[in-house]
């Protein structure tokens, strides 16, 4: 038995509860024979990956379901060793190269070498090429993205690939234009309720509405997040009513509070607080920009109109920073300043440069 | 007094003159002989002798009628017995009977200033002398002054060796001076009264005076630096225009000013007096164990004993000295000077030999072993100069530190062992080390510190290094003014050697020491220790005035900052650290910045910084570090503070990464738990893998989902919707090997931690997120027992499941049997002690009595009774080598396998 999100996970096309028409195109591709080459791309929580298992199970059969899990290890030219976890069934193979790090070009070079020279062997199969999915594909490097650009045309009679992204942005045009492009958008509230309504059926219990409601709005179109909260409400108070409170993920709750005591006072001893706590947030491992987006965000709705666009304007700057950069802290912290700076001249309704 | 005076002068005046002597007191005749009569005895090696017979004949005369007039000897042994050895003094008390004898020194030195105000007989004698006779003189003075000093007492109370009294006597006439104010009254025991000087001041700064009576009219006008230069370029005219006293002033130079005056024994040594005791002490610990002999009886005290920390050879408890400190303070010269005196012969082992582990075996361990060195009669004490670079700091152990320390540590216990072995006994180290190192936390010593003692060398107070430097340039016939050579030591930082060796670059070129020339011959000295603290500290605040004196900048020289630190920040090399130095202390001070202007300036340069370092680093473009510590000095314009608090380096970033890397390490083991998870269910769950989803979302959301608020009570009397809740607990936390492991905290308390710990995600600031309830101890323990059992059941479901046919026989039964054996488990995790401690449920369980029982073994009792329910409930069946055609088949019972 395992958490409502894997267990009333839809195993196939025809279950899936939203998005009816890629359903249908899905469909259609993999009936048609010629397979191309594929790019899901979405937000998050938006059910690529589901999406992607359905199609391979509607390509090649239930077969696909038969997984197993092992790793490989990799040799860099330097000979330090690169464990990748690689799940595989006899038609497809799924990896996330960006566990490697800057390594990821080795991987995707070696690995799928290695499945694009090998051909298909079982006779009954109902394909003959294998489908390599690579998952977080926007953060391949450029190097493993270039890697990837001439083995897709080269190997395209042994092999497909699914590319799985959150945004297209960070893939190079070259892979774009070989890829067939997947919008997987995030489903809006009424497909959120109907899924969080079938889930709470199979399971056995009623979902009241407004309680549906508000777990749809704090998801977000995030369909994971939804479930997972569903669980946990369920878990936390059985009954379901009362007074709830949908949860909000800690680290959630903690930026917002980074996000009031900017805007409440602007002091260095302030500026010192923020900097301890997000200290504490990057050792729990909460990635930088999600702090960034998550406290930028909290402290737009908490400032006056004229300030927003600032506000967001310097957040993507310095998101830029620490992406290139290696010291996070630095440049969260910088976006503090630049922010209180801000929020200070707008409060003294002046341009106080030039008066140090 | 009068005694000791004349018989000092006898000692020289009766080579000529031995009719004068009869007629002083009835002591004399004691004295006399000893001095007169062994003239061969003396210590004809000091040159200072010398002097005596023709200073004494000079002044002869004079004191030989006080002398005669002075007929009190018990009196004179009380003065003398006071200890007051000042060069005045002799002149004072035979001055009371006839002042008029005495002639006025009018002729004032330098160095009889320094004497004179000091007040000590023996310095000035060491000076004088050095003044008037060869340099070789200076050093061995200093030997035989100090002694002679408590001679003079003990030579004066006993009557036996006034072998040392002639010298300094002939320096008291000399000395004494000028007025002759009685200021001090004093009585002796015989009632008669006694006229004690105090010292005397006038001496100090003729040419000061002469000076201001110059300048007197216009004094405010000048400032007082000017003054001082002045007075500065005066003395260094002054002395120039003395006619040189040197007589063998050209003496080849074939050695380095360092090597020729290094100090040779241990009253040489300058420095804080109590290192070298303590080092003198370290070593002569071992004295009971190298030379055989216990510690003198006047050092009995307590405590002492618990130094040897019951070792059979009686060695000290730390095998090895660790002496640190910067360089040039004397470390190695210390440590040669105290082993020869303390009777060893030195072997030593510095950077220029090979210092690999390999070493210790081939070198060291031999001669330690033997005791002595080949054609020596002296045991041998090791010195290790520049330990902190020997290889150390990995975990290996064939690093040479490991293997020292193994040498002093391990040799007990293997002689324990060898014991046993009978011949083969391994010979134990039986002579001191003593380790010499720059840095004492230096990373490859970190081995070798918890068995060293530690002594640290610190700079000396610059007043005394001036002084032995005056010494020398005294001897080597340098005419050296005592505000350059203050000027030497600031610039040098107490560093005796570099001050030596700029001293003997002066010299080649010219006989002068002026603070001019100093300045010139220190141009482009590198600072000499440079930390990523000491470089934080003069990024944060402007050259201390006293160091920019030192330098002699000028104001606009004081300016320019650019240069200075970025040879500071180069030196050091470690960029990123003073980066992160920089960005934990920036907003520590207390400057008022009303627009943040300047934060973001700062913030500004760190964001470059990280920019050319993650550039630098990820393209390999090194030839962008060069230019690195320009972006750090802004920090100086912007944050500069006078008298602001040290820096101190923040742990915080440290800290952080700490808690990082166990954080990520909890998260890697989660993800292990889930890639199992889905390994077994054959679910999607590894979806949940992928970096930022298992952070945001599984993290959080999973410690709320296996936090149900389920009462503590018995499993057998709960409801049944709690049930429904309980077995779905049980059976996440279980298809997710998440467990509960029983712990026994600090105080002794039982609790039940999860692994992995995975709750740490909910904890921020040390707090827990208020909708977790903590769920207690009796529930976790409830789940624990659970978890446990289904995981059992899991994995005989595992061994099950792997027979494909066996399972379509007995596949409806498996079904059958999930409930059951969840009934199973319930029923026997009721330990009979819960039934009565249902309420207090959040303390460990206790008897009837109030005494913990031990719930492990109930548990496992529990565990091991459902392992045998569970084996009986299943159907068990073997397959013997299926498919293999070589397997012979005959039917078998049950009984054999079980």
């Amino acid at each position: 038995m395992s958490l409502w999100v894997d267990q009333y996970r839809p195993r196939s096309l025809d279950d899936l509860h939203y998005h009816q028409g890629l359903s249908a195109r899905l469909r259609s591709l993999a009936a048609s024979g010629d397979f191309p080459h594929m790019l899901f791309y979405g937000p998050s929580g938006a059910g690529k990956k589901t999406r992607i298992a359905c199609t391979l199970k509607e390509l090649f059969g239930p077969g696909v379901e038969k997984i197993k899990i092992d790793q490989r290890i990799f040799l860099t030219p330097s000979k330090r060793k690169l464990e990748v976890n690689l799940v595989q069934s006899n038609f497809h193979i799924e990896i996330t190269p960006s566990e490697t790090g800057n390594y990821d070009r080795i991987v995707i070079q070696e690995l799928l070498k290695e499945i694009a020279q090998t051909q298909q062997v079982d006779l009954n199969a109902k394909q003959r090429f294998k489908v390599v999915i690579i998952n977080e594909a926007d953060s391949l490097s450029r190097d493993a993205q270039a890697a990837l650009r001439r083995t897709m045309e080269k190997y395209m009679s042994n092999m497909r690939i699914i590319l799985c992204a959150n945004s297209t942005s960070r893939l190079i045009a070259p892979i774009r234009s070989r890829c067939l492009l997947m919008r997987v958008a995030a489903p809006d509230s009424d497909a959120m309720s109907t899924v969080l309504d079938y889930v709470a059926r199979r399971v056995g219990f009623d979902l009241p509405p407004d309680v549906a409601d508000q777990i749809v709005e704090d998801a977000a179109g995030n369909m994971r997040k939804a479930l997972l909260v569903l669980e946990a409400l369920k878990m936390q108070s059985p009954d379901l009513s009362g007074n709830l409170s949908i949860a909000k993920p800690d680290w959630e709750t903690y930026c917002h509070k980074v996000a009031d005591l900017i805007v409440q006072e602007q002091t260095p001893a302030r500026v010192m607080e923020v900097r301890a706590k997000f200290y504490e947030l990057l050792s729990h491992c909460i990635p930088p920009t999600v702090i960034l987006k998550t406290v930028a965000e909290r402290v737009v709705e908490r400032v006056d109109e004229a300030l927003k666009a600032d506000i967001m304007h310097w957040a993507a700057f310095y998101e830029v920073r620490m992406r290139v950069g290696s010291k996070k802290i630095f440049h969260l912290e910088a976006w503090v300043v630049k922010v209180m700076s801000l929020y200070k001249q707008f409060f003294y309704g002046m341009d106080l440069t030039g008066f140090d | 007094m009068a005694v000791f005076i004349s018989n000092g002068l006898l000692g020289g005046g009766l080579q000529k003159e031995p009719v004068a002597e009869p007629p002083t007191s009835t002591m004399l005749p004691a004295f006399v002989p000893t001095s007169l009569l062994n003239p061969s005895e003396e210590d004809t090696s000091t040159p200072a002798r010398h002097v005596q017979p023709l200073d004494a004949n000079q002044i002869l005369p004079e004191p030989q009628a006080s002398l005669l007039d002075t007929g009190t000897t018990t009196e004179s042994r009380t003065f003398v017995s006071n200890g007051l050895l000042s060069g005045a003094h002799p002149g004072d008390a035979t001055q009371g009977p006839i002042p008029e004898t005495f002639t006025l020194n009018t002729e004032i030195t330098p160095a009889s200033r320094s004497f004179v105000s000091n007040g000590l007989l023996s310095s000035a004698a060491t000076i004088e002398a050095a003044q008037d006779e060869s340099p070789k003189t200076s050093t061995t003075n200093v030997e035989t002054t100090l002694p002679s000093r408590s001679f003079v007492a003990n030579g004066l109370l006993s009557g036996t060796t006034p072998r040392t009294l002639p010298f300094p006597m002939d320096r008291a006439p000399q000395a004494s001076s000028s007025t002759l104010r009685f200021n001090v009254q004093a009585r002796t025991f015989s009632g008669k009264s006694v006229y004690i000087r105090k010292k005397s001041k006038l001496l100090t700064n003729q040419p000061t005076n002469q000076l201001s009576g110059q300048k007197i009219g216009k004094l405010l006008d000048v400032p007082i630096h000017r003054l001082m230069d002045e007075l500065s370029a005066a003395t260094a005219a002054r002395l120039a225009t003395l006619p040189s006293r040197e007589t063998k002033d050209n003496a080849p130079e074939d050695t380095l000013l360092v090597d020729r005056y290094r100090p040779r024994r241990y009253v040489e040594l300058i420095g804080s007096e109590r290192v070298a005791r303590d080092t003198m002490t370290w070593v002569k610990m071992w004295d009971w164990c190298v030379f055989g002999r216990k510690k003198g009886k006047k050092r009995a005290r307590e405590g002492d004993e618990e130094l040897y920390d019951d070792d059979e050879y009686h060695r000290p408890r730390d095998k090895l000295l660790l002496l640190s400190g910067p360089p040039g303070l004397g470390k190695t010269t210390l440590a040669h000077v105290v082993a020869r005196q303390a009777g060893y012969e030195v072997m030593e082992i510095n950077a220029s030999d090979a210092r690999s582990g390999q070493v210790v075996d081939d070198r060291i361990k031999p001669t330690l072993e033997a005791g002595a060195t080949i054609g020596s009669k002296k045991p041998v004490l090791l010195i290790i100069d520049e330990i902190d670079g020997a290889t150390g700091a990995g975990d290996s152990s064939a690093t040479f530190i490991h293997k020292l320390v193994q040498l002093t540590q391990q040799k007990s216990k293997k002689k324990r062992n060898g014991q046993k072995n009978g011949p083969e006994v391994k010979k134990p180290i039986l002579r001191p080390i003593i380790c010499i190192c720059n840095d004492h936390n230096a990373a490859s010593l970190a081995k070798l510190r918890p068995y060293a003692y530690q002594i640290r060398m610190s700079r000396p107070a610059d007043i005394h290094t001036v002084k032995r430097l005056r010494t020398i340039c005294d001897a080597e016939g340098l005419k050296a003014e005592t505000r350059a050579l203050g000027t030497l030591v600031g610039i040098a930082r107490g560093d005796l050697r570099s001050c030596l060796n700029t001293l003997q670059f002066i010299k080649s070129r010219s006989d002068e020491v002026t603070e001019a020339m100093i300045r010139r011959a220190t141009a482009g000295t590198r600072e000499a220790d440079n930390t990523i603290s000491s470089v934080l500290n003069s990024l944060f605040s402007p050259m201390t005035r006293k160091r920019v004196k030192e330098l002699g900048l000028t104001e606009d020289q004081e300016g320019r900052y650019i240069s200075r630190l970025s040879q500071e920040i180069d030196a050091v090399g470690k960029e990123s650290s003073i980066a992160t130095g920089c960005f934990s202390h920036y907003a520590n001070l207390r400057q008022l910045d009303a627009n943040f202007s300047r934060y973001e300036k700062a913030n500004e340069w760190l964001g470059v910084y990280d920019y050319m370092t993650s550039a630098m680093y990820s393209e390999g473009e090194f030839a962008l570090s060069q230019y690195i510590p320009y972006l750090l000095i802004p920090f100086h314009p912007l944050f500069q503070e006078r008298g602001s608090a040290r820096v101190e380096r923040s742990q915080a970033d440290w800290e952080h990464s700490q808690t990082r890397r166990t954080n990520e390490e909890i998260y890697k083991s989660l993800a292990g738990c889930i890639r199992i998870a889905s390994g077994k269910l054959g679910g999607s769950y590894r979806q949940f893998m992928s970096s930022p989803v298992l952070e945001t979302e599984f993290a959080p959301y999973l410690n709320r989902i296996i936090s149900p608020p389920l009462r503590p009570v018995n499993s057998q009397i709960v409801r049944p919707e709690e049930r429904t809740l309980l077995t779905r607990l049980v059976s996440i936390m279980a298809s997710l090997e998440l467990r509960f492991m029983q712990e026994r905290a600090e105080d002794g308390q039982l609790t039940y931690r999860l692994d992995p710990p995975i709750d740490v995600f909910v904890n921020y600031d040390g707090k827990r997120a208020i909708d977790i309830a903590v769920t207690r101890y009796a529930v976790r323990h409830l789940v624990a027992g659970e978890v446990e059992t289904k995981l059992t059941g899991q994995r005989v479901d595992i061994i099950e499941k792997s027979k494909p046919s066996f399972r379509g026989f007995f596949g409806s039964s498996d079904k059958s049997n999930v409930p059951s054996r969840t009934r199973l488990g319930d029923d026997a995790d009721a330990p009979p002690s819960k039934r009565i401690k249902v309420d207090l449920a959040d303390k460990p369980p206790t008897d009837f009595f109030g005494r913990p029982i031990d719930l492990t073994k109930i548990t496992i009792a529990n565990q091991a009774h459902q392992k045998k329910h569970a084996t009986k409930c299943f159907k068990i069946s073997y397959r013997f080598a299926e498919g293999n055609s070589a397997a012979v088949r005959r039917p078998v019972k049950l009984d054999s396998f079980l």
